[in-house]
């Protein structure tokens, strides 16, 4: 788990890292992920499952309903003239 | 019943073994004499009248909008919340230590960790008589600080529990469960916070709950779990069982699950992949800490605030599950620990059809002090957690139980049940508990 | 030259994909909630209508449709998504390996799925130093996503199939809006052996001139000798070219997991008992088969209203179509708005009356098209049609009369001599009456002479 790839993966993930964190996270990784080529053993699959018990067709009917006031939730984040304020795009 | 609580004896308890980061404060609230009990919610349970920080720096001024079912649920059956208990950051870790607030202290011995993630919640059971505690689990975080903090702590099957106002870690892996001193207390409130909420699809295919009463006659105890624990917590639980056999005629096989060596990595992939979706949303806008400098590029502008508000634990499990789902090594990492989950729960199910329920140890130790976990790594760390992660990863329930002592700590055995079958470890704990002498923690004066 | 599209459509859901608020225009951030707003602790739940909309297009598409689907997590930080991840499809869409006949021609489908729209920025402030205001109302709207295969030759091509799958679509499911509000597209566009993607193209108009631009781009570089790059383009609406992408400051690693919180979905059963209406653009096809009519008129027909279709069908079942298509195309079209409010069995009734009155001489085509107006207004084609039949005849006779009275004495004794009349009223009237009318009209009004 080299620094360059921490890096990577640091900025995809938007975390700024100190060299020093650099350094740190880096030898955990190649610890943690040395530890869990235990999995290599394991059979894999083709088909996958994403929950531990079966969780099948549920469904919302299409019907509107509005329970929160929106001036409410407006009043919780930084607005200006009702729209949420946003960072420089480019 | 209308409950009593001496607010000066609950201020007093909670400055010295800080359990809650929120309390309530009753006398600028109005009287509220129809509660019949008091509880708690781990802070990553969303309550309207508290913050939800999920014991993370980064969502510091968060107050939801509405309430998390098990919270609403409890407060329609009479319960009194007390407040907010305080956890590892997001639920990432052991012994509630990754705190971004206070970090609770063991009831038994303050110089000790309560156990995490929910260890704010197990202090609170262990020294709050008449209280029954909220906690989540996603690796075991409800069992380990119930077992360092000698009290039971049951996690139910995934999806038993609505999941609606819990602030996400693992969104396969995390369930809401209860914490306390009795049994009992277990038994009355599971059926309360349990059941379909259409505002949580997961918990929506559940069978209904019935909790009754049966004899359990059969205990499997993988060989696997009895490698690399302490000697102390070895005997102790070997103790209990042979307490369980005698006194209760419950049998105890040995038995051997080799998949239960793929548990741990399994585990902290499934977690940390999911996690790190979970928390691209804090981002310095719409909820929690703001980024104030809207005239930084986006990427600065979330990075900045990211980075200093996460603690060293939330980013190396950031950078972990961000790696493990890239291209190139997703397929060997996330969809092989995906495939992992199903070997494990089918080789539970093939010891559950000879047995009514497996049995280990909780933990390898006792709660250890703060400055021994100072020294610990990071692999260290999560393989503590060897014991309660494989019922977590393939969701099936669990109990841990106080079974006997090491000095003054507590040490605690967990039982595990098939699928949806709560029941049988309410049968088993109460069976267990008429037994077995609780010991209290003293509590000062 | 190949042409691969990518397009997004809104589904007319009333309420969002994965929560209850309205899908309704709106002021900014009302129609929201903590699941649109990803706020910690919220929860998505499937909306049942998008996920059926979705497979009828799919459906609709000839695709082979996956018997189990389920969502995906799609991570990217921008600050229109609320969760910085997009719920979407990403190894299970909803259908595969589809197609779509354009005019004869294949387009293959690739894939469609559904997914969540993210919420509208507003730029605000000079170019290069812009700030977003964002507005959620539009985070959490379902999107049906459809990938063509790159089998498109020509822009005006691409253009006819994203306006034809529009018409379509608007008949299946309910598609609203205008074109250009509706469809929203990624372009991949080769002239060589190289790909250009341009994307984000709204509207039907913009995407033929992108494409167009592109063709010429293209087309000049490789005269020139030059190689083209693969690479993104965005559209300038304004200048009507397109320029290469703004650099991203990195390249995104979506790294896609499965969406747990939704589960899974079995959606083979559904589907394959779904019953697709007829659409506007099949059932020109088969009007043109059935009815041996052209391809031209049938579109004509189907997409001017499917009740004139309707009524082209009914009529067609006493009378010949090619006498049905000019008076349909013609009078009947000019009074649709008319027709279409107060059509009904009667109506039908009178105007096929109209028609066959009409081939076998009864009355002439300027009496039909008189006739079917009024028709349209309610009024009745009998009798009305006699009364103006009547005034404008004998006007003309009586001028006639008036002038040469010696026709009238003639005619007294000879017969013959009431011709010179009904030769010179047919000049007059100019073919508007039916001889035998005139006839007898001149042979009344004689005999009302003295």
């Amino acid at each position: 788990m080299d620094i360059e790839k921490v890096k990577r993966v640091a900025k995809v993930a938007r975390l700024e890292l100190t060299d020093e964190e650099l350094k740190k996270f880096a030898q955990d990784l190649e610890d943690i992920l040395n530890n869990f080529s235990v999995l290599d053993e394991a059979p894999g699959l083709t088909e996958y499952d994403f929950n531990p018990v079966p969780v099948n067709d549920v469904l919302r009917e299409d019907q509107v309903g509005q329970e929160f006031d929106p001036a409410m939730l407006r009043a919780m984040m930084d607005t200006y003239e009702d729209y949420v304020r946003g960072p420089k795009l480019s | 019943m209308s409950v009593s609580i001496d607010d000066a004896r609950l201020r007093a308890i909670n400055d010295k073994y800080r359990i809650f980061n929120q309390l309530i404060d009753r006398e600028s609230m109005e009287a509220d004499d129809s509660s019949s009990f008091t509880f708690s919610a781990k802070d990553n349970l969303c309550t309207r009248e508290f913050q939800a920080r999920a014991g993370s720096k980064i969502l510091e001024g968060y107050r939801p909008p509405f309430d998390a079912t098990p919270v609403r649920k409890l407060r329609e059956a009479g319960g009194l919340l007390l407040g907010k208990t305080n956890m590892d950051e997001f639920g990432f870790g052991t012994f509630s230590t990754n705190s971004g607030f206070d970090i609770p202290l063991n009831p038994f011995d303050t110089g000790r960790a309560c156990g995490g993630s929910s260890g704010g919640a197990a202090a609170a059971a262990a020294l709050i008589e008449g209280h029954v505690a909220l906690g989540v689990s996603t690796g075991g975080s409800i069992s380990a600080p119930a077992s360092f903090c000698g009290v039971f702590g049951l996690t139910p099957t995934y999806g038993r529990v609505s999941r609606y106002g819990l602030i996400d870690y693992g969104n396969s892996l995390d369930k809401v469960g209860l914490l306390s001193r009795s049994m009992g207390d277990i038994k009355m409130f599971l059926p309360v916070i349990s059941g379909s909420d259409p505002k949580d699809p997961t918990s929506c295919t559940q069978p209904r709950i019935q909790i009754s009463q049966r004899k359990i006659k059969r205990l499997a105890l993988p060989k696997e779990a009895l490698a690399n624990i302490s000697p102390e917590v070895e005997s102790t639980f070997r103790y209990a069982l042979e307490k369980m056999s005698l006194e209760l005629g419950i049998a105890v096989h040995e038995v051997s699950m080799p998949s239960l060596r793929f548990a741990m990595p399994a585990y902290y992939i499934l977690a940390t992949t999911e996690a790190s979706t979970n928390l691209a949303r804090y981002c310095g806008m719409r909820f929690g800490v703001p980024e104030k400098d809207v005239s930084q590029h986006f990427n600065d502008f979330f990075s900045g605030v990211r980075s200093e508000c996460f603690g060293q634990e939330a980013k190396r499990r950031i950078l972990l599950g961000t790696f493990c789902r890239m291209v190139g090594f997703r397929d060997k990492y996330y969809l092989k620990s995906l495939a992992v989950r199903q070997l494990i729960t089918k080789e539970y199910r093939s010891v559950f059809d000879e047995h009514d329920l497996i049995v280990t140890p909780t933990m390898p130790f006792v709660a250890p002090k703060f400055d021994e976990i100072a020294k610990m790594r990071p692999l260290e760390m999560y393989s503590a957690d060897f014991l309660t992660i494989p019922p977590n990863l393939t969701g099936l329930p669990h109990l841990s139980a106080p079974c006997g002592y090491v000095g003054p700590m507590p040490v605690g055995m967990q039982f595990v049940a098939p699928h949806w079958d709560e029941s049988g470890l309410i049968s088993m704990g109460e069976e267990w508990e008429r037994v077995f002498q609780l010991k209290t923690p003293e509590v000062m004066q | 030259m190949k042409i691969g599209l990518e397009m997004h459509f809104q589904l007319p859901t009333k309420s969002k994909l994965f929560c209850s608020c309205s899908t309704e225009g709106a002021e900014p951030n009302t129609h929201i909630c903590p699941t649109c707003l990803g706020f910690p602790g919220s929860r998505p739940a499937l909306n049942r209508k998008a996920l059926e909309y979705g497979l009828m297009i799919t459906k609709f598409l000839n695709c082979e449709i996956n018997e189990r689907i389920w969502f995906s997590r799609k991570t990217y930080f921008y600050p229109d998504l609320p969760k910085n991840f997009q719920i979407t499809m990403y190894e299970s869409p909803l259908g595969e390996h589809g197609y779509y006949d354009l005019n004869g021609k294949r387009i293959g489908i690739w894939r469609v799925h559904i997914e969540e729209d993210p919420g509208r920025i507003k730029r605000v402030g000079k170019s290069g130093d812009e700030v977003s205001l964002i507005d959620y109302n539009r985070s959490g709207v379902p999107l049906v996503e459809i990938v063509s295969a790159p089998d498109m030759s020509s822009p005006a091509e691409a253009r006819d199939f994203v306006a034809e799958l529009l018409v379509e679509l608007r008949h299946l499911v309910g598609l609203s809006a205008s074109d250009e509000q509706v469809a929203r597209c990624d372009a991949n566009i080769s002239v060589g052996e190289e790909r250009v993607e341009v994307k984000n193209i709204l509207g039907l108009k913009n995407l033929e001139r992108a494409l167009n631009y592109e063709v010429s781009r293209q087309t000049k570089m490789l005269a020139a000798g030059k190689e083209i790059i693969r690479e993104t383009r965005a559209f300038d609406e304004e200048r009507k070219v397109t320029m290469p992408a703004r650099k991203k400051e990195m390249e995104e690693e979506y790294g896609y997991i499965g969406e747990p919180d939704l589960g899974e979905y079995n959606v083979g059963e559904f589907t394959n008992g779904l019953v697709l209406p007829e659409t506007p653009i099949k059932r020109a096809a088969r009007l043109q088969r059935q009815y041996g009519i052209n391809a031209v008129t049938a579109k004509q027909i189907v997409i001017t209203s499917w009740g004139m279709a309707d009524l082209f069908e009914h009529l067609c079942e006493k009378i010949e179509p090619d006498k049905v298509v000019p008076k349909l195309l013609g009078p009947i079209t000019s009074n649709w708005t008319a027709i279409e409010q107060r059509l009904d069995d009667n109506m039908r009734a009178q105007i096929c009356r109209v028609i066959e009155n009409d081939i076998n001489g009864t009355i002439t085509d300027s009496e039909a098209r008189r006739a079917i107006a009024t028709i349209a207004e309610g009024g009745n084609h009998v009798a009305e049609e006699r009364t103006v039949v009547a005034d404008e005849l004998v006007i003309s006779i009586n001028e006639f009369l008036d002038a040469h009275p010696e026709t009238i004495k003639d005619a007294k004794s000879n017969p013959k001599a009431a011709n010179s009349v009904i030769g010179h009223v047919m000049k007059a009237t100019k073919g508007k009456f039916q001889s035998k009318e005139i006839v007898e009209a001149v042979k009344k009004e004689l005999e009302k002479r003295p």
